[in-house]
C-alpha cells in the first residue's frame, strides 16, 4: 500500500483506469441509444402512432441524464494524457493527437450542436429537421466510437510508420487508421454499446410490465428491441470470436493470459482449454484447474490439432508479458458468458413471442421472462467494461504494443500531486455515480407522460419558457 | 528527408496556420463558454428558485456545445504540438485539475437539477463548479505572462506550485470579472424586466472591475517580465501596443454608454469585441511561443505531414462546425419569458 501511495506510474495508470472505466458507463448507453431513439422518432413520423413520439420523448429523458455525466466525465480523458502521461503525449502525439482531434471537431461538436434541437426544440424546427437533428445526435456518437476504436486499436497493433528514436514518425496515415486491429474492434465495441442499450431499454419495459404499468406501451418497446437484438445479439458473439482469434495472431502475450496458459502448446497437438482455474502469477502456474480436452484448438482454429502453436506465458520474460493474470481470465469468462447468456435469453423471449406468449393480454404472466430481463438490464455494462479490462490490461506491460513501455510513458510527478487529483475525482464519481441511480429510478418511477401532445411549430414565436426543457419531470 | 530544402517555408508556414486555429479555438471557448461560466458565478448570487431557473434554461441547449471548443482545443493542441500539450498540462496539473472537477461539477448539475426536489444543492454546485472552472483558467492565463520553466528538451523542470503568485492571482480574479461581465450581457439580451435591470447594474460594476484588472496587467506585465518587455519594445510590436490600448479605451467608453442607455443586444457586442481585442493583444504577446517563454511553436510542432494532414480536415470542418452553431442560436434566439 505504501509502495503504492509513492509510485507515480502505479498511481497514474490507478487514474486512469478509473476515469476510463467510470466514463465509459455513460456513452455505451447513450451511443446505442441514440439509434434506438432514431427508430422511435422515425416510427412516429412514418407511422404517425402517438405511442412513438411517447416513446422518443420518454427515453430521451434517461438519454440526456447519461449524456450530461458522460460529457463531465469525458473531460478528463480529454486532458489525462497530457497530464499524466507526457512522455507517451510527445511520443506518439503526431499520430494519436491527430485522432483524438478528429474525434472532437467530427465527432463531439456534431453531437453537442445537435443535442440542444433533439432535446428542446422539438416546437422550434419541422419534424424531419427534428428527426435530422436526433440522426446527427446518433451519428456523431458512433463517429466518435470510431476514431477512439482507431486510436485503441492501433495502441494494439500500431501500423503506419515506425518509432525513431523513441518517436512514432508517421509514413501513412490511412494504413495507422486502418491498422489491423480497428475494424474488427470499432464492429465488436459498436455492437456492444448497441446490445448493452437494447438490454437496458429491454430491462427496465420489462419492470413496467411487471408491474403492470402501461402495459401496451412498454410491449411495443420491448418488441422494437426484441427485433433488433435478434440480429445484434448473435452477431456479436461472432465479431467477439473474430476479434479473439485476432489476438490469437497478433498479441500472443495477451491470448495466453486470456486463456491461463502457462505453458507452450506446440502445433500439430490439440490444446485443452481451460473453464475455470486460479492463475498463481508469483508460481507461474495455474493452483487448480477444470479443462476440456482439446477444445482450445477448436475455438481459435476450428481443427482438432493446432496449426499454429499457442505460445504460454513462461516462454516471455517476465517484465515483458501482463501480470494480474487472473483479472484477464476471469474478465475474459465474465465477457462471454455474458453475450451467451443476453443470446439465449433473446432467443428464448423470440420463441415466446412466435408462441403468442407476449400479447398485451398475456405478457405479465411471463413472471420469470420478464424478471430474467431486469437482471439483464446492468449485464451489458459489466461485459464492456470486463472486455476493455481484457483488452488494456492483458496489453501490458506495452502502452503501444511491443513498441513502448508503459514505465516509460508516465509524467514524472510528485505522488501527491496525482493523490490530490485521484482523490478529488474519486470522491465526485461516487456521488455522480449516486446521483445517476437516484435520479434515473426517480424518472423510471416517474413513467412516461402519455398525455404530451405532439409538437406543435411555433414558427415566428421566439419566446421559450423557463423549465421547458423535456427532462423536467414535474410537467 | 533528402528534400528537406523546399520544406523549408512550409515548416514555418505550418505551425503559423495552427497557432491561429488553436487561437480561434480557444477564441470560441473563452467567449461562449465565457458567458457560460459568468452566468453560473451570477447565479449564486440570484435571489430565488425562479430567477435561477431562468438563468439555467438560457444555457439549456447551448452550453454542451460550449464547453466542447474546449476538449476540440485540447485534442487539437495535441495533435499540432504535442510537447505543449504535455508540458503545460504538467506545469499546470493543479488549476487544469481544478478546472476539470468544477467543468463536471457544472454540467451535471444541468441534469440532476432538472430532476431534483430541492434544487437548491444543484444551484450552488452548479455556480461553484463555473467558479471552480473559471479560477483554474485564469491561473492557466497567468502562466503565460508568468512563464513556465522547461529544461533543454522542452519538458517541465519547475515545481507544482510555480503557477501561484500574487500576479496570477489578479489575473485570475480579472478573468472571473471578464466572465461575469459577458455573462451579464448575455443575460441583459436574453431577459426581461427586474432580472435584466439586476444585470445592467452587474454588467456595469463587472465593467470597472474588469478595467482595473487589465489596466493593472498591461501595467505590470513589461515591468515584471523582461522578455516581455523586449518583445514589446520592439517595431512594429510597439505600434500596435500604441493602439490596442486605445481602441481598448474606446470600445469600454461606447460598453458603458450602450449600459447607461439600457440598450438589449448591443452590450454584448462590444464585449465581444473587447475580448477579440484583449485576445489580439495576448497573441501578439505569445507569438511565435507556444510555451511561454521558451520554446517556438516551430520546436514544438509535430511533423509537417501531420500538421498537412489534420489540416485537410480540420480546416474543411471549421466552416461546417461554425455554421451549425450559428444555425443553433438561431433556432433558440429569442428572450427566456
Amino acid at each position: 500500500m505504501i509502495d503504492l501511495l509513492s509510485n507515480t506510474v502505479a498511481l497514474s495508470r490507478l487514474q486512469f483506469a478509473l476515469t476510463a472505466i467510470f466514463h465509459m458507463l455513460w456513452p455505451v448507453l447513450t451511443t446505442g441509444m441514440g439509434i434506438y431513439l432514431v427508430v422511435m422518432e422515425g416510427l412516429w413520423l412514418k407511422t404517425k402512432n402517438i405511442d412513438y413520439y411517447h416513446h422518443a420523448r420518454f427515453w430521451s429523458k434517461l438519454y440526456l441524464l447519461n449524456f450530461g455525466i458522460g460529457v463531465a466525465s469525458g473531460l478528463p480523458m480529454a486532458f489525462q494524457f497530457g497530464l499524466n502521461w507526457a512522455p507517451f503525449s510527445e511520443s506518439v502525439g503526431d499520430f494519436l493527437g491527430t485522432i483524438l482531434g478528429f474525434e472532437s471537431t467530427m465527432a463531439f461538436m456534431l453531437e453537442a450542436s445537435f443535442l440542444g434541437i433533439m432535446l428542446f426544440g422539438w416546437d422550434r424546427v419541422p419534424p424531419l429537421i427534428h428527426w435530422l437533428a436526433t440522426m446527427l445526435v446518433a451519428f456523431g456518437a458512433n463517429l466518435s466510437t470510431f476514431w477512439i476504436l482507431s486510436a485503441n486499436s492501433w495502441l494494439q497493433t500500431p501500423a503506419g510508420g515506425e518509432f525513431v528514436k523513441g518517436k512514432f514518425v508517421v509514413q501513412n496515415y490511412f494504413e495507422a487508421i486502418a491498422n489491423p486491429f480497428m475494424f474488427k474492434s470499432f464492429l465488436h465495441m459498436f455492437f456492444a454499446t448497441l446490445e448493452t442499450s437494447l438490454f437496458v431499454i429491454g430491462g427496465i419495459s420489462a419492470w413496467y410490465l411487471i408491474n403492470k404499468r402501461n402495459t401496451a406501451f412498454f410491449t411495443k418497446s420491448l418488441k422494437v428491441i426484441l427485433a433488433v437484438a435478434l440480429i445484434v445479439a448473435p452477431m456479436q458473439i461472432f465479431i467477439g470470436h473474430l476479434s479473439a482469434e485476432q489476438v490469437y495472431h497478433y498479441q500472443p502475450t495477451k491470448l495466453a493470459a486470456m486463456e491461463g496458459q502457462w505453458e507452450t502448446v506446440p502445433a500439430g497437438v490439440s490444446a485443452d482449454w481451460s473453464v475455470l482455474a486460479l492463475p498463481n502469477d508469483k508460481a507461474e502456474q495455474n493452483d487448480w484447474e477444470i479443462k476440456i480436452p482439446g477444445a482450445l484448438s477448436y475455438i481459435l482454429e476450428f481443427k482438432p490439432s493446432l496449426d499454429t502453436p499457442i505460445k504460454g506465458l513462461k516462454d516471455w520474460p517476465a517484465s515483458d508479458r501482463p501480470h494480474m493474470v487472473g483479472l484477464i481470465y476471469y474478465s475474459f469468462r465474465i465477457m462471454v458468458g455474458i453475450g451467451l447468456f443476453l443470446a439465449g435469453l433473446m432467443f428464448i423471449t423470440v420463441v415466446q413471442w412466435l408462441r403468442g406468449k407476449l400479447s398485451v393480454e398475456t405478457i405479465a404472466q411471463q413472471k420469470w421472462l420478464l424478471r430474467a430481463w431486469i437482471f439483464a438490464a446492468p449485464l451489458g455494462y459489466l461485459a464492456v467494461e470486463s472486455g476493455w479490462i481484457v483488452r488494456c490490461v492483458g496489453r501490458q506491460p506495452w502502452i503501444v504494443y511491443g513498441e513502448l513501455r508503459t514505465v516509460e510513458s508516465a509524467s514524472n510527478l510528485p505522488p501527491g500531486e496525482i493523490l490530490f487529483s485521484l482523490t478529488g475525482i474519486t470522491i465526485l464519481y461516487v456521488v455522480l455515480f449516486i446521483g445517476a441511480l437516484y435520479f434515473g429510478s426517480k424518472i423510471i418511477r416517474k413513467g412516461p407522460n402519455l398525455e404530451l401532445s405532439p409538437p406543435q411549430l411555433k414558427g415566428s414565436q421566439t419566446i421559450h419558457e423557463p423549465n421547458s426543457r423535456p427532462v423536467s419531470i414535474n410537467n | 528527408m533528402d528534400n528537406l530544402e523546399p520544406l523549408q517555408p512550409l515548416q514555418e508556414f505550418l505551425p503559423q496556420v495552427w497557432f491561429f486555429i488553436l487561437g480561434l479555438f480557444l477564441f470560441l471557448y473563452v467567449l461562449l463558454d465565457g458567458f457560460d461560466l459568468g452566468v453560473g458565478i451570477l447565479s449564486l448570487t440570484a435571489k430565488n428558485e425562479e430567477r435561477r431557473s431562468i438563468l439555467m434554461t438560457s444555457l439549456g441547449n447551448v452550453w454542451d456545445a460550449n464547453e466542447t471548443w474546449l476538449v476540440l482545443m485540447g485534442g487539437s493542441l495535441f495533435g499540432a504540438f504535442p510537447l505543449a500539450y504535455a508540458t503545460i498540462l504538467n506545469a499546470l496539473y493543479i488549476p487544469a485539475v481544478v478546472m476539470v472537477v468544477g467543468l463536471i461539477l457544472r454540467a451535471v448539475s444541468f441534469e440532476f437539477r432538472e430532476n431534483a426536489d430541492r434544487k437548491l444543492v444543484w444551484n450552488v454546485a452548479f455556480g461553484v463548479g463555473s467558479f471552480l472552472a473559471a479560477l483554474g483558467q485564469g491561473f492557466a492565463l497567468g502562466s503565460v505572462f508568468e512563464g513556465i520553466s522547461v529544461d533543454a528538451q522542452g519538458h517541465f523542470s519547475g515545481s507544482m506550485w510555480d503557477w501561484l503568485t500574487w500576479r496570477s492571482v489578479i489575473v485570475a480574479l480579472t478573468l472571473i470579472q471578464a466572465y461575469v461581465l459577458i455573462g451579464s450581457t448575455y443575460l441583459i439580451m436574453k431577459t426581461t424586466g427586474e432580472i435584466q435591470k439586476t444585470h445592467y447594474k452587474t454588467a456595469t460594476i463587472a465593467t470597472w472591475t474588469t478595467l482595473a484588472g487589465a489596466i493593472f496587467i498591461t501595467v505590470s506585465t513589461p515591468i515584471f517580465s523582461e522578455q516581455i518587455r523586449d518583445h514589446l519594445l520592439t517595431a512594429p510590436l510597439i505600434y500596435i501596443f500604441g493602439i490596442i490600448p486605445i481602441l481598448g479605451i474606446l470600445l469600454i467608453s461606447l460598453l458603458l454608454k450602450s449600459l447607461i442607455k439600457k440598450e438589449e443586444n448591443t452590450p454584448i457586442i462590444w464585449t465581444f469585441l473587447i475580448f477579440c481585442l484583449s485576445f489580439i493583444g495576448l497573441g501578439f504577446i505569445i507569438f511565435p511561443k507556444i510555451i511561454p517563454p521558451s520554446i517556438t511553436i516551430y520546436q514544438a510542432a509535430a511533423a509537417p505531414s501531420s500538421l498537412v494532414f489534420m489540416l485537410t480536415f480540420i480546416g474543411f470542418l471549421i466552416p461546417i462546425m461554425l455554421s451549425y452553431n450559428i444555425y443553433n442560436y438561431v433556432v433558440f434566439r429569442g428572450k427566456i419569458s
